[in-house]
Parts: structure tokens; C-alpha cells; sequence
């Protein structure tokens, strides 16, 4: 013990006393630290994490290559180990010894790094740092055996310094630690996976930016351990203590011995991508962490209030301050400026009534339709065109929440996802039509995905409690019997019940689809959260508004696919011909719609929807009685059925409202706070207010005005990320 | 291990490298508290030989035993009761002399006492400065010191003088004494004459990778085929007609006629002899040395080549 103390205190002095070592371990990642941290912008946001997992890991590099790798073979070289040689003493003292004096060489570096992020740059004191430090240290004993290996096989100086050179570039360009990996193209990040430097500076990176412990990083971890293990073990084996006792070349593949795990952990990401994922992830949240403030703008709270020149300050994610005014100078708040005189702030809208998976028109080859894609890339649509939320009440259930998570863990950039997963309805019922031309194999399927078909009570709880588990937002209902030569079986009084039962047991908000005035009593009666439709073919009586009224039963009358239907019956296109539809539509689906609108085989169809009771104006007069009876009002288009495009579907939505007579503010509300609420989600979205989301719609022109003005994008702010609309559909 | 039995004895000892054999059978016994050379050319085996007792290398054959331990299967006990100062080796730079004395330290079980041992080996005033700004006297001192941390019983010094000035092997030299004083046992090898002359108290001629000679520097002499001769040089010139002196072999005048040589078997009888009868003669002695063989003309004899080349 006396041998690995005095060998222990020897190193570190010795180290101290190098000035090459002072200069790489510390004055060396310094520069790159202030570097980095100007580049990076480390006040305004969370870019300081990432300037710290950049430079521990270059740290960490240099000090396991060049501290402990170098330094062996220059030892040998000297013939100071030959030295060791006729002493007691085995390799065992001298290898643990360089491994912990890396480290102790190290760690008061990592607390410098910290003081100066918290003192110079305002970065919060990490939460995880217990972990952060276990990290490290496993990554320096790591990085100090993988050292030690490469000394152990080198023949010579100089083909240390090759083989040093030969691990150590590659760590340092494609780990992350001096380009960020976003910006590497897909392949490339498939070899960074093999590099343990990557497993560190994602895992700093998170630990930071994301309080993870240290379990949530337990593989590279045990890797880096492994290799500390494997490494000093082979350093042990092959330690030479003269330089005359050469090594053979094929000693050179030990290296490859001690980067297995790595090799294993590479292979394991090829095929579960988490690492990846995890990396786009970060990445999301650092653009997600700037500082600025929109001034000089109209802001729209969205709870009906509005300030008429006023600023909004995004910091972290979140909606850091609201004022009304200028604001604060943005040096004192360490902002960036965005200057918004003339446009209006919104939050950002929501569509609370969409299928995700409805292709909205016509493909010219429907074969390639890939739903999981389609998701993902209607989800971008709708955050292009700043509908920051929608609520999915009927898709393929697996489909759907893979897309949500994707979404809401930021790795694909869309709008915020609620989903009710399949549809609740009877055998024949509405929502199973779609499915009836499918290949019986794949109709049983779709069918398991799409719909649930309670046959009792039983079933129906059951039902309800297994989609809870499964993690639904919302459950989804059919009250529909159908009308114009369609058909449709309407549920069981009785299993609707049990339905409305469960769900309100299990706490999730209830969507109800009514055709006619009994489908909405119904539902109103079954204490329904909202009433999806309404009627387009029945006037709903005022009595039943004011029980909705009393209830807080909210009211999507989804204007938007009526209209649509009607469109296509009449052959008309001009919903395709809206500018944001036709930058957001997939250039396939606006092609392919518009030809088959043309053709003769969709006659049949057009003249089957003609002959539906669809009437715009007993709609718009039940969504206005609404209003007046002081129903609380949400926007829902019903997007993904035909000419309803994904994308700028709540502006087209509160165009119909407007036409109609519902005042501007009202309709804003009902896209935004109402919806929110309805969503269950009014805690962090639907209002501009301190604490929330920064999910905001900065517009040209002034929507209480003019409502088309909701369509003149200028930004869109999403949880604090300004996004850049132009790339958001080249992610797919 | 009892005290009368050998600090080391090696029989029959071989150490082949694949084809090349760098011992070829050495037997020797050095007693505890003796002073013993190992003398002989680059590649003669000399270090080979001294590696395999200090447990460095793995011998091919033979019989070896170190303080009573076997090099090669009690490796670490043998390394922490010996002392070994070897040839070109080095210590970091930015290393104190004190401090590669504490380090050093801590690999044993036996402990000598540091301080003294500055001290002893003139490096007190050293004993802060960095291992770089050491002068060669100096770091070969410190060598020294080194070797002897453990306060062992059987030293070992590989070329403890080679590439030093003279007047810092002189210091070397005499701190070597001191340790023999102390009656350590001293296995050193050498290409210098006159340091195996001077401190060992037997020395083996090694070439080729055996022992061609072993005994003691005196008698290795004794044994060389070059008489001792006198050398008498007189104010005048000698007679031509001279006597046969006791046990002289043969002698004869240089081109002055005044500086006489005599060979002889036993010069100290010779000497008697010759100096009476330059008396007799009346002449004045202004002169008289003797010659004797040196352990390098016993080395040219038996190698036919020198010891250095």
C-alpha cells in the first residue's frame, strides 16, 4: 500500500512539475473553454452544458492518450522504467498509479470548469453532479487504460505518437466533443457509436442538461469500466520495462481487445439507435434553451385579454416574463433581441381534431403510403404552420404513440401530440367503413389498431382500462347512425354507458363524435368533455347548449370538414390552392388529389358524399348558438379526411367561425386556452403567460382584425426553439 | 540461511537465446562478505550473467542460488533483499533526490536510513535538487544510494564507473571500499583493470560466455608468462660482462649502456643480488623500479584480445 501511495504522490508531483502537462490538462481546454463558450453563446441558454461535455471530453482525451500513453512509453524510452525494473515491484503499482493520477490530475479541473460556468456564464449548479463525477472518473480510467495499451504495444516513440494519433483524432472530430454530432449525416453518426468518447459526451451532456443520473447511463458506464478492467489487465501482460524488449506488430491488436465493449455497444446502437435518438434529443433541448425577447409586438394572451405593445422574454424552454411596454433592457436579461413591431404574438394554436394517419386527398400511389412516416411529417406540417398542438381522437394505435413519443421527446421536430388512440364504436358502426375493402388479414389488423368494439359492459371497461394502460390521452366515442344512404350500427345504449363510465373512472378526458341531436344528448348526458361535430344536419336545441354550458362540456362543431365534403362533392379544389397547404401538403398528395378530382373515378365517391346531409348552414347556426349560450368553444377541422390538409388547419377552421359570426377573440380563445384546457393541458400550454411553454405564433397583421392575418407566419417559437420552418420537413 | 554458506553460487549456468548462446556452463561461488569481479569484453556474458542472479531473466539451465533463493521462482523476495545499480538508467527529471530515495524506499520491507544514507553518499546538499541539474558524479552517487535503500547484504554494480571522469571514479572507488569495510557482498562487473585491481577480492575472466580465469588479482598475475622485471639505471655506463643473479632469467642493457633490465622469477631475491653486485662495482645507483605483470597483460594472455575495443 505504502508502494501505491508513495508511486501516487511521485506522479502527481511529477505531473505538476511538467509544464507540458499544465499546459494540456489545463491552460489548453481552458482556451477551448472561453472558445466555445463565446461560440456557443453559454449566457443565453443551455449551450454552456454542452461546452463543458465538449471540453471534459477533451480533457478527458488528452489527459488518458497523451498523460498516461505518451508518458509510458517515454518512461521506457528513458529507461526509467528499467530502473523500476530490478525493484520489488511488479507493473500492477505503476499502471494504477498513472490510472489514478489521471484523475486526480483531472477533478480539480472538472470543479474549475463548473465555478467558471456558474460564476462567469449563470449556469445552474448541476443537480447530478454525484454522477457526473462517477462518470468522469470512469471515463478517465477508461481513457488512462486505453493510454496504457497503446504505450504497452508501441515499439517505439514514434509509433506511439501515430497510434496515439490514430485514436485520439478521431475521439476528438466525431464524439461531439469539437463538432456537435448534429451535424453529422446519418451514416456518420452510425461510426460515432462505435467511439466510447461519444458515450461521454452525450452522457455529460445529459447528466447536465437533463439532471440524468448516473443508472440512465449505465451502459457506456459499465463500458468504460470494462475497459479499464480489460485495459490494465493487457497493459499488465504486456508491460515491457526496457525499450530494448521489442513487441511484435500483432500486439497491436490487443487495442482492439480493449475497444470490444465499445465495439459491442456500437453494434447494439446500429440496431436500437437509443444513443442517437438521445443526441437528437440534446440537441432538440440546447436549440430549445436560448434566451430572447419578442417586442414590440400585439400579444394575444389567449385567455381573451390582449396587450396592445408588449414584450414576451423566452428563456429555457419556457415563457420567462410578459410585459407590457418594451421589457428590460436585454443586456440585463442576457437576451437576444427580436424585434416584432406591426406582428401579433399568439400562442401558439391547437387542433383538437385530427387523424394523423388520414392521408387527406388522394396519392397517386397509395401502396407507399407509410403511416408511421406520414405521421411524423404531418406532425412537422402542423408546426410549420404554427398549430404547435393537435389531438389525434381515432388512429392506428401502436402508429400513433411511437409518433408521440418521437415528438414529444423532441428527437423529431413536430407539433406537441395528444391522441385517443382507436375509436370506440359499434360492429358496423362509424369509423369501421374504412377498413372494409382491406385483405381480410390486414383488415383484422387495421381494425385492432383503429377501433375497439366492446360486445358487453365487461368488455367495455376492460377496454378503456387497457388504453389507459397503454397511455392514451383521451377516449375516443361514435354516437352515429348515419343518414343520406349511409348506414351506419350506433352502440348500445348500455355499452356507451359502461364506455362514459370507465372513462371518467380512469380520469381521461371524453371525445364523443355526434351525428344528431339524440347522438349530442347523449353524450351530454354521459358527461361527455366534448362534443365532437355537433350536427351538421340537425339544429341543436339552446336547451341542450345550456346544459353543455353548465357542465363545461366543450363544443368542436369542426366546420372545416364540413365544408371540405362539400367542396369535393361540388369538384371543387380551391382548399388545396391555400398557400400553406401548398407548403406544407406533400407535393404527391396535392398532385394526386387534384387529378383524381378530375377523373371519373371518383365520381361514384363524390356523388356518395353529395348525397350525405351535410349543411353548412345548420352548422355554423349550431356552433353560433353555441357561442351564445356560452358553451365553451374549441377548434377541431378533422383533419386527414379529404381536402382537410394536415398543416394550417386551425386558421382555416376559425376563418369558418369568423364568417360565421363568432368575434375574432372568441375564436382565438377557443384555439388556444379553451383547447388547451379541454386537452388538459392549460398547466403548460393555451395561455402567454410566465411558466408556460414558449409555443408562440408570431404573426403579421392583427387577427382581431383580420383572422386571415393567422396564416402571415413570420415565426413560430416552439417549447423556446425558434424554428427553422424551411428544414422542418428535411428531417424525413 | 546459514552465515558460512556462499552469498551466491551458480553451477553449470547457461543462457541461450534461440541459436545464440551467451552462457555456456559457469560455475562460481562468492562468499558472504566478498568483493567479487566479474571482468571480461562487451558480450562476453558478463551482464547476461549478473541479470539471471538479480532475477531479471529466466536462466536455460543450471543451478543458481541467491542468499539461498532460486532467481527465477522467488523473483520478488530475492529483488527486495538485494541491491542493484545498473547501467544507464535513468530517472525522471523533475524528480528530488529525496524524493526518488522515499519511493524507492517504499518497494522494500527492509529500510535503510535515508538521511544517513545522503549523507554517506555526499548528496546532503543535493537532497531538494531535481534529478535533471545532477552532475554525472552525482546521479551515479544517487544510483548508489539507491541500491543500497533497502540496506542490502548483496549488491550488485553493473559498470558502477564506466563513461565517469577519473576523479569522480576515484569517489566512486572509495565509497565502494566503505561498503566493503562494511562487509557487504559485491558482485560488480567491469572492464576496468585497476578498479578490479583495487577493490576485488577475486576476480573471473569472462569470454565468450565462460570463465577462463578465476582467482584472486595477485595470483592471477603470479600466473601470467611474463616474469616481474627490474629496471636499475646507473650514473655510468655498466659493464657488458655481467653475472647470473639469483633466480634472474635474463637481462639486458639499453642503447645509453646505462639503464640495465633484468627478468625475474622472484624479484625480490633478484633485487638483493644485483644491487650488491652494482655496489661491488663501484658504480652510482641513481635509479630502480620494478615491473610486474598487470591483470591486463594475464587478460591479453588468456583472451588474446583486449578489453576494450
Amino acid at each position: 500500500m505504502n508502494t501505491y501511495k508513495a508511486l501516487i504522490a511521485l506522479d502527481v508531483k511529477l505531473a505538476l512539475r511538467q509544464k507540458s502537462v499544465l499546459f494540456f490538462n489545463y491552460l489548453f481546454p481552458l482556451v477551448f473553454f472561453f472558445v466555445f463558450a463565446q461560440a456557443f453563446h453559454a449566457e443565453r441558454g443551455a449551450g454552456m452544458t454542452i461546452v463543458i461535455a465538449m471540453v471534459m471530453i477533451i480533457g478527458i482525451l488528452g489527459n488518458g492518450l497523451f498523460g498516461a500513453g505518451m508518458r509510458a512509453v517515454q518512461e521506457r524510452e528513458a529507461n526509467i522504467l528499467r530502473r523500476y525494473k530490478v525493484t520489488p515491484i511488479s507493473p500492477a503499482p505503476l499502471l494504477i498509479a498513472s490510472t489514478v493520477t489521471g484523475w486526480m490530475i483531472f477533478m480539480p479541473y472538472v470543479f474549475v470548469m463548473f465555478g467558471l460556468a456558474h460564476f462567469i456564464y449563470g449556469m445552474p449548479w448541476p443537480k447530478s453532479m454525484g454522477s457526473i463525477l462517477i462518470f468522469v472518473t470512469v471515463g478517465i480510467a477508461g481513457f488512462r487504460a486505453i493510454g496504457l495499451i497503446l504505450a504497452a504495444v508501441a515499439n517505439s516513440m514514434q509509433e506511439s505518437q501515430i497510434l496515439i494519433q490514430l485514436v485520439y483524432l478521431p475521439m476528438l472530430f466525431l464524439s461531439g466533443a469539437t463538432f456537435p454530432l448534429a451535424m453529422f449525416p446519418p451514416w456518420l453518426l452510425v461510426v460515432t457509436q462505435f467511439l466510447p468518447a461519444t458515450y461521454l459526451v452525450t452522457g455529460v451532456e445529459a447528466m447536465l442538461m437533463r439532471d440524468e443520473g448516473i443508472m440512465a447511463n449505465i451502459q457506456p458506464a459499465a463500458a468504460l469500466l470494462l475497459t479499464m478492467v480489460v485495459g490494465l489487465f493487457i497493459a499488465y501482460k504486456l508491460f515491457r520495462w526496457e525499450k530494448e524488449e521489442k513487441i511484435r506488430n500483432s500486439a497491436k491488436l490487443w487495442l482492439g481487445v480493449v475497444l470490444t465493449p465499445f465495439l459491442c455497444l456500437g453494434l447494439w446502437q446500429m440496431h436500437t439507435k437509443s444513443n442517437a435518438e438521445k443526441t437528437k434529443t440534446l440537441q432538440r433541448q440546447l436549440s430549445r434553451s436560448e434566451t430572447f425577447l419578442i417586442r414590440g409586438a400585439r400579444i394575444v394572451i389567449g385567455d381573451g385579454s390582449v396587450i396592445e405593445n408588449g414584450a414576451v422574454l423566452v428563456r429555457g424552454g419556457k415563457i420567462a416574463e410578459v410585459y407590457a411596454g418594451n421589457g428590460p433592457d436585454p443586456k440585463t436579461v442576457n437576451a437576444e433581441v427580436v424585434e416584432a413591431a406591426g406582428k401579433t404574438v399568439l400562442p401558439g394554436l391547437i387542433d383538437v381534431h385530427v387523424h394523423l394517419g388520414g392521408p387527406a386527398g388522394f396519392y397517386p400511389d397509395m401502396k407507399s403510403y407509410d403511416p408511421d412516416k406520414m405521421m411524423l411529417r404531418n406532425l412537422a406540417a402542423y408546426l410549420y404552420s404554427g398549430v404547435t398542438t393537435v389531438r389525434s381522437v381515432g388512429d392506428l394505435l401502436d402508429n400513433i404513440l411511437k409518433a408521440r413519443s418521437k415528438v414529444n421527446s423532441g428527437e423529431v421536430l413536430g407539433a406537441e401530440l395528444f391522441t385517443c388512440g382507436p375509436l370506440f364504436t359499434a360492429n358496423g358502426g362509424h369509423g369501421t367503413e374504412y377498413f372494409k375493402q382491406l385483405p381480410a388479414g390486414i383488415r383484422e389488423n387495421a381494425e385492432k389498431q383503429f377501433s375497439r368494439i366492446p360486445g358487453s359492459a365487461e368488455e367495455a371497461h376492460q377496454q378503456v382500462d387497457d388504453l389507459k394502460k397503454a397511455g392514451v390521452d383521451c377516449i375516443k366515442v361514435i354516437l352515429e347512425s348515419g343518414a343520406g344512404g349511409r348506414v351506419y350500427n350506433r352502440l348500445d345504449p348500455g355499452i356507451f354507458t359502461a364506455i362514459a363510465q370507465q372513462v371518467h373512472a380512469d380520469q381521461l378526458p371524453l371525445a364523443i363524435h355526434t351525428g344528431e341531436v339524440r347522438d349530442v344528448e347523449d353524450a351530454v348526458r354521459a358527461q361527455a368533455n366534448s362534443i365532437e361535430h355537433g350536427s351538421f344536419r340537425e339544429t341543436i336545441p339552446g336547451t341542450l347548449f345550456d346544459q353543455m354550458a353548465r357542465q363545461g362540456t366543450f363544443y368542436d362543431p369542426t366546420l372545416s370538414v364540413g365544408e371540405a365534403f362539400k367542396d369535393f362533392a361540388a369538384g371543387r379544389i380551391d382548399l388545396l390552392k391555400r398557400s400553406l397547404v401548398q407548403q406544407v401538403g406533400p407535393p404527391e398528395l396535392l398532385r394526386g388529389t387534384e387529378e383524381a378530382m378530375a377523373s371519373k373515378d371518383t365520381e361514384e365517391i363524390r356523388a356518395s358524399l353529395a348525397r350525405y346531409p351535410i349543411d353548412m348552414q345548420i352548422a355554423t347556426a349550431n356552433l353560433k348558438r353555441a357561442y351564445e349560450h356560452k358553451v365553451p368553444l374549441v377548434t377541431g377541422s378533422d383533419a386527414g379526411n379529404f381536402l382537410v390538409v394536415h398543416g394550417p388547419t386551425a386558421q382555416r377552421e376559425l376563418e369558418l367561425w369568423v364568417q360565421a359570426g363568432i368575434p375574432p377573440a372568441v375564436a382565438l380563445q377557443a384555439a388556444t386556452s379553451n383547447a388547451a384546457r379541454l386537452l388538459g393541458a392549460d398547466a403548460h400550454i393555451g395561455t402567454i403567460r410566465p411558466g408556460h411553454d414558449a409555443d408562440l405564433l408570431v404573426i403579421d397583421g392583427n387577427p382581431l382584425e383580420d383572422i386571415t392575418a393567422t396564416e402571415r407566419i413570420s415565426s413560430v417559437v416552439f417549447k423556446g426553439e425558434r424554428i427553422d420552418r424551411t428544414e422542418l420537413f428535411e428531417q424525413h | 540461511m546459514p552465515s558460512d554458506s556462499p552469498a551466491i553460487s551458480v553451477l553449470g549456468l547457461k543462457k541461450s537465446y534461440g541459436e545464440v548462446h551467451a552462457v555456456k556452463g559457469i560455475d562460481f561461488e562468492i562468499q558472504t562478505g566478498e568483493v567479487f569481479g566479474l571482468l571480461g569484453p562487451n558480450g562476453a556474458g558478463k551482464t547476461t550473467t549478473v541479470e539471471i542472479l538479480e532475477g531479471l531473466r529466466p536462466r536455460s539451465a543450471g543451478q543458481v542460488a541467491v542468499l539461498g533463493f532460486d532467481p527465477d521462482r522467488q523473483r520478488q523476495s530475492l529483488k527486495d533483499r538485494i541491491g542493484v545499480c545498473l547501467q544507464a538508467t535513468n530517472l525522471p527529471e523533475k524528480i528530488r533526490v529525496r524524493e526518488a530515495l522515499q519511493v524507492f524506499s517504499s518497494f522494500y520491507t527492509k529500510h535503510a536510513d535515508l538521511n544517513q544514507l545522503l549523507r554517506r553518499l555526499q548528496l546532503e546538499e543535493k537532497r531538494e535538487a531535481f534529478y535533471g541539474t545532477l552532475s554525472g558524479g552525482q546521479k551515479q552517487r544517487l544510483a548508489l544510494a539507491l541500491a543500497l535503500v533497502n540496506d542490502p547484504q548483496l549488491v550488485f554494480l553493473d559498470e558502477p564507473t564506466t563513461g565517469l571522469d577519473p576523479q569522480v571514479r576515484v569517489e566512486i572507488h572509495s565509497l565502494l571500499e566503505e561498503l566493503k569495510r562494511e562487509h557487504r557482498t559485491i558482485l560488480m562487473t567491469t572492464h576496468y583493470i585497476e578498479e578490479a585491481e583495487r577493490l576485488c577480492d577475486r576476480v573471473a575472466i569472462v569470454d565468450e560466455g565462460k570463465i577462463i580465469a578465476l582467482d584472486t588479482p595477485s595470483r592471477l598475475q603470479q600466473q601470467s608468462r611474463h616474469a616481474s622485471s627490474i629496471v636499475v639505471t646507473c650514473a655510468k655506463a655498466l659493464p657488458a660482462d655481467r653475472p647470473a643473479w639469483a633466480e634472474a632469467t635474463q637481462s639486458a642493457l639499453d642503447s645509453t649502456g646505462r639503464t640495465l633490465t633484468v627478468n625475474s622469477r622472484r624479484p625480490a631475491a633478484t633485487l638483493v643480488d644485483l644491487v650488491k653486485w652494482i655496489d661491488q662495482q663501484g658504480l652510482e645507483l641513481t635509479d630502480v623500479h620494478l615491473k610486474q605483470p598487470t591483470l591486463e597483460d594475464v587478460f591479453i594472455e588468456l583472451t588474446g584480445k583486449s578489453l576494450r575495443e
